[in-house]
């Protein structure tokens, strides 16, 4: 069974139907990638599964367990963490303290572990900016904002990761131990569910890939079997974009 | 426009509320066509009047997205402008309404477009609903300083009092008629405006977005100047329709724009149709209740109380604000963030004692004519910065506007009288900030669904009720029983309300209450508050309850100025209702954010300031300055445009580096230099050569200085 399952999510608003009827399934010791066209609905999809977008239509289940009616904290208690597209850092702490938040906060239903300080820095060196830890956060370059935002996730001790776009603003070597890091994860035992726009860091790194477009989830499978799908191909050929980037 | 179940309910909840409250003061007084009739022109020349004043609110809003907290202000000076002209010069109506209404209102608002509210554009929201408050203020002073109240004005109605004419039997008075044709001209003019004039579409969309409309041709410099131009020339109108009604008095106008807001926010803020709609409901039904129903002496605040119920229930009933994303903007360059020690706290507190002891001892020369009075005003500025200290968790670092801290200190005073009003024991200063806590802890439920305007309109809602309804209660305040605070008993000591003791005392107070928020910053609960503030968002996919922190930090706020309020209590010796107005506490709110919300600091600086500003003001004894306690504030507020990072931060930055265990602060200042030089930096390499220490001030100003390793030279610099 899945650890984190979606079914028949639909989201409208207005008139306009961001998601429709899409579902995903993501295994734990796996790293599931999603990808799509801008405006193919990768965003609203983890809103909805992260509590923090409702649904028109559509059960999220975790663990088998249904929590489509769980608010957003009460989901993030039971394992499920996520980053942001546009970085969400709390800028007026400092990058030590920015993770100590979620460290702290974890301690509230799960009391195994080191104290919080020393679970803190241990997030920090596990994403390894654990140099940076009293510089204020609002002042950071996007790539080591997004890995502020990746530690502070981890001192939550998810079971689910979702990563919106976790490579973007990172450089190539960053990139790569992006890529090296999730696969420890995922070895440890974590699902990582990631939205992304670099193929070759997707295809690289997931052990499955759903494509979603215009809110609909048009495939799903090994990076092989997406890659030679002509229903991918079309989506992100028959846009204006041209080729697979 | 499509309700929602909670919507329904909200609707369902009010009108069973209305039923049942006119059911229990029913008068008795005979309903017939007569008395029905005249109370509907009443209610509609009212609701007119609210509807002219949102309109302004709703246009200005849709158009630059400024809420401007200063309309009802506004009106109520160009109404004065107005009295001026007609009155005191006995100008000719016409040519007065015409210079006050299509002259100098909309001047003034396009001076004000361009020297304030422009600057305010992607400015913090808690920084623009300060400065038009401090508007309001500033208006409000202004008035006050041109035109005294030592002598009654009055505004006669145009075409006299009597006359009119006859419909149904009922008599309506030429100015009710004129009132009512203005409010159906000026809606149907707007309504034309805004959706059938090339300008009007430019300035709907201007608000979402100003690129994009600029391309369109559209001058979004012009449409803002105009929006204000429109929104001060419907203040006026309103404010010279409305004074016949009410009377000359700046505060009773200046608050129409309460009344103002609950007829905005029915039509949230963005429909016209429904602006009118909420403001004729307002007007109608505070007549209804004037002219139908008799409230026991407590209530008899009830009709004015009405927009205030209306606005917070329609607050209420608004869909939940969805948690936004929106990213964190970066800032200029990397620096360490500091977090006060504790130790420099207590530092700063105990220097605070000394000077206070010392001063209220007459040892300071230059002050000590004013012993007696002056440790009176000591004690005034004391308890002042503690009721601002309890903005600083709230506003500060939870980014929780309240505009209410003076209705949480009244409350705390009532606590106080009630449990150890006879006594004084110091032990109820504990009590009633444990009481005060709750009524806190209730705002607080507004604010998990709302977030910043609302919040803030809530707040206001939540002070002027408090004014208006519980305070006025003889349970509650007996004014006329003349209920005395006994001076307070603590560690036995018998310190009075104005004496020097107590004045220690209260610093004391202050100082352990600065050291104790700072020890509350530092911790998980202060991280936390932060966090809520900076992303509400990644805060709750951390785990991270938002009821429960925002129920946890009201709590606190509210224990605070509850216990600033016993304090004041102690001062005061006798409470009445006038003490904890809505329009006190804005002074309040307004000076500490000026001072830097997020420092207790600002506190000591706004506790000084409330002072200063009087003792100027009697000292010089002039008469332009006869208002400058609430001039002063409301101006400050409103240079925050050009300065809005606070007082005491440049304070800070000016005085930490000469302290000597304050390296971090002598470094921060040296690369505050280097990057300044930033210009120098273009041409480098092709007229000079590009050394080693370059690249170090370029790592330093990029704020990469802490990702790469120390080189040989950085370190042989050293200090400074």
């Amino acid at each position: 069974m899945a650890l984190l399952e979606a079914t028949g999510v639909t989201v409208r608003f207005g008139g306009l139907t961001a998601l429709d009827d899409a579902g995903i399934s993501v295994e734990a010791g796996q790293v599931t990638g999603m990808i799509g066209p801008n405006g193919a609905g990768k965003t609203t999809f983890f809103n909805v599964m992260t509590g923090l977008q409702d649904t028109t239509a559509g059960r999220v289940f975790l663990d088998g367990r249904d929590i489509t009616r769980l608010s957003v904290h009460r989901r993030a208690r039971r394992g499920i963490a996520r980053t942001f597209q546009r970085i969400e850092v709390f800028g007026q702490l400092s990058v030590l303290d920015n993770v100590l938040v979620a460290a702290e906060m974890r301690r509230r239903w799960d009391r195994s572990g080191p104290p919080p300080h020393e679970e803190a820095r241990a997030c920090l060196e596990r994403v390894g900016i654990a140099e940076i830890a009293d510089l204020s956060v609002a002042a950071l370059p996007t790539g080591s904002a997004r890995l502020v935002e990746l530690a502070r996730t981890l001192a939550t001790r998810p079971r689910v990761l979702l990563l919106d776009e976790p490579s973007s603003g990172l450089n190539g070597r960053e990139t790569q131990a992006m890529a090296d890091l999730l696969r420890d994860l995922t070895e440890d035992g974590l699902a990582v569910l990631l939205v992304e726009h670099d193929m070759s860091f997707v295809m690289g790194l997931c052990h499955r890939i759903n494509v979603l477009s215009f809110g609909e989830m048009i495939a799903s499978g090994t990076p092989t079997e997406v890659r030679s799908d002509p229903s991918v191909q079309s989506a992100y050929l028959g846009s204006d974009h041209g080729a697979v980037q | 426009m499509k309700l929602s179940p909670a919507n329904y309910a909200a609707i369902a909840l009010t009108v069973a509320g209305a039923i049942v409250m006119s059911a229990l003061n029913w008068s008795g007084r005979p309903v017939s066509v007569a008395t029905v009739g005249s109370m509907l022109v009443v209610g509609v020349t009212l609701g007119s009047i609210y509807a002219v004043s949102a309109s302004g609110l709703v246009v200005v809003y849709t158009t630059t997205g400024v809420f401007n907290f200063a309309q009802g202000a506004m009106g109520m000076y160009w109404a004065f402008v107005y009295w001026e002209l007609r009155f005191n010069r006995n100008w000719p109506a016409p040519i007065a309404i015409g210079l006050v209404v299509l002259v100098m209102a909309p001047l003034g608002g396009v001076v004000l477009d361009r020297l304030v509210m422009r600057r305010l554009r992607g400015t913090p929201l808690v920084l623009q609903l300060m400065v038009t408050v401090g508007l309001m203020l500033g208006f409000m002073g202004l008035a006050a300083t041109q035109w005294k109240g030592d002598r009654g004005r009055n505004a006669q109605p145009f075409f006299g009092r009597s006359g009119g004419f006859e419909l149904l039997g009922v008599n309506v008075t030429w100015h009710r008629f004129t009132t009512i044709c203005v409010a159906v001209l000026l809606a149907v003019l707007l309504r034309l405006l805004l959706h059938r004039s090339r300008i009007g579409v430019a300035m709907r969309a201007v608000v979402d977005s100003r690129s994009l409309t600029s391309l369109t041709g559209a001058n979004p410099e012009i449409i803002s100047g105009l929006a204000w131009a429109l929104g001060s020339s419907l203040a006026a109108v309103a404010g010279i329709l409305i004074a016949p009604e009410s009377g000359l008095v700046v505060e009773l106008l200046t608050l129409v724009v309460v009344d103002a807001f609950a007829a905005a926010a029915v039509g949230r803020l963005q429909s016209l149709p429904l602006t009118f709609l909420g403001a004729m409901v307002l007007g109608i039904g505070q007549q209804f209740m004037r002219s139908f129903l008799d409230f026991p002496g407590g209530f008899s605040n009830a009709d004015r109380a009405l927009p205030t119920i209306l606005l917070f229930v329609v607050v209420l009933a608004l869909p939940q604000a969805k948690l936004h994303v929106r990213g964190t903007a970066s800032a200029a360059s990397a620096r360490i963030r500091r977090v006060t020690p504790l130790s420099d706290a207590a530092l700063g507190g105990l220097a605070l004692i000394v000077v206070v002891v010392s001063w209220s001892g007459g040892l300071v020369p230059f002050v000590d004519e004013w012993t007696g009075t002056g440790v009176n005003r000591g004690v005034t500025m004391m308890i002042t910065a503690i009721i601002m200290l309890s903005l600083v968790p709230l506003t500060g670092w939870a980014g929780q506007v309240n505009f209410a801290p003076l209705a949480f200190a009244g409350f705390g005073a009532v606590m106080f009288l009630k449990v150890a009003g006879d006594s004084g024991q110091a032990w109820g200063l504990l009590m009633a900030a444990l009481l005060t806590a709750p009524v806190g802890a209730l705002m607080a439920l507004p604010a998990v669904r709302l977030q910043g305007l609302y919040l803030a309109l809530a707040s206001m809602a939540f002070a002027r009720g408090f004014e208006l309804l519980f305070f006025t209660q003889s349970s509650v305040i007996d004014s006329g029983a003349g209920e005395r605070i006994a001076s307070l008993h603590f560690a036995g000591w018998q310190l009075d309300g104005r004496g020097r003791g107590y004045l220690i005392f209260l610093t004391v107070v202050f100082a352990a209450g600065v050291v104790g928020l700072i020890a509350l910053k530092r911790s998980r609960y202060g991280r936390r508050w932060m966090a809520i503030h900076d992303s509400e968002a990644a805060a709750a996919t951390l785990g991270i309850s938002l009821v429960e922190t925002k129920v946890i930090v009201f709590g606190i706020s509210a224990a605070i100025a509850g216990f600033g309020g016993a304090l004041f209590g102690i001062q005061q010796a006798t409470l009445n209702p006038s003490q904890f107005t809505l329009l006190l506490g804005l002074p309040i709110v307004l000076l500490l954010v000026v001072g830097g919300v997020a420092y207790p600091a600002a506190a000591l600086f706004g506790g000084v300031n409330t002072i200063l500003f009087i003792v100027i003001k009697e000292r010089l004894g002039w008469s332009w300055l006869s208002a400058l306690e609430i001039l002063g504030p409301g101006l400050m507020a409103v240079a925050m445009v050009v300065n809005t990072r606070g007082a005491v931060t440049d304070m800070g930055r000016a005085f930490s580096p000469l302290l000597p265990w304050r390296q971090d602060a002598r470094e921060q200042l040296r690369l505050g230099h280097a990057s300044s030089r930033e210009d120098e930096i273009g041409e480098l390499g092709l007229d000079r050569p590009f050394t080693r220490d370059h690249v170090n001030d370029l790592d330093k100003h990029l704020g990469i200085v802490d990702l790469i390793p120390a080189t040989p030279s950085a370190e042989s610099r050293g200090g400074l």
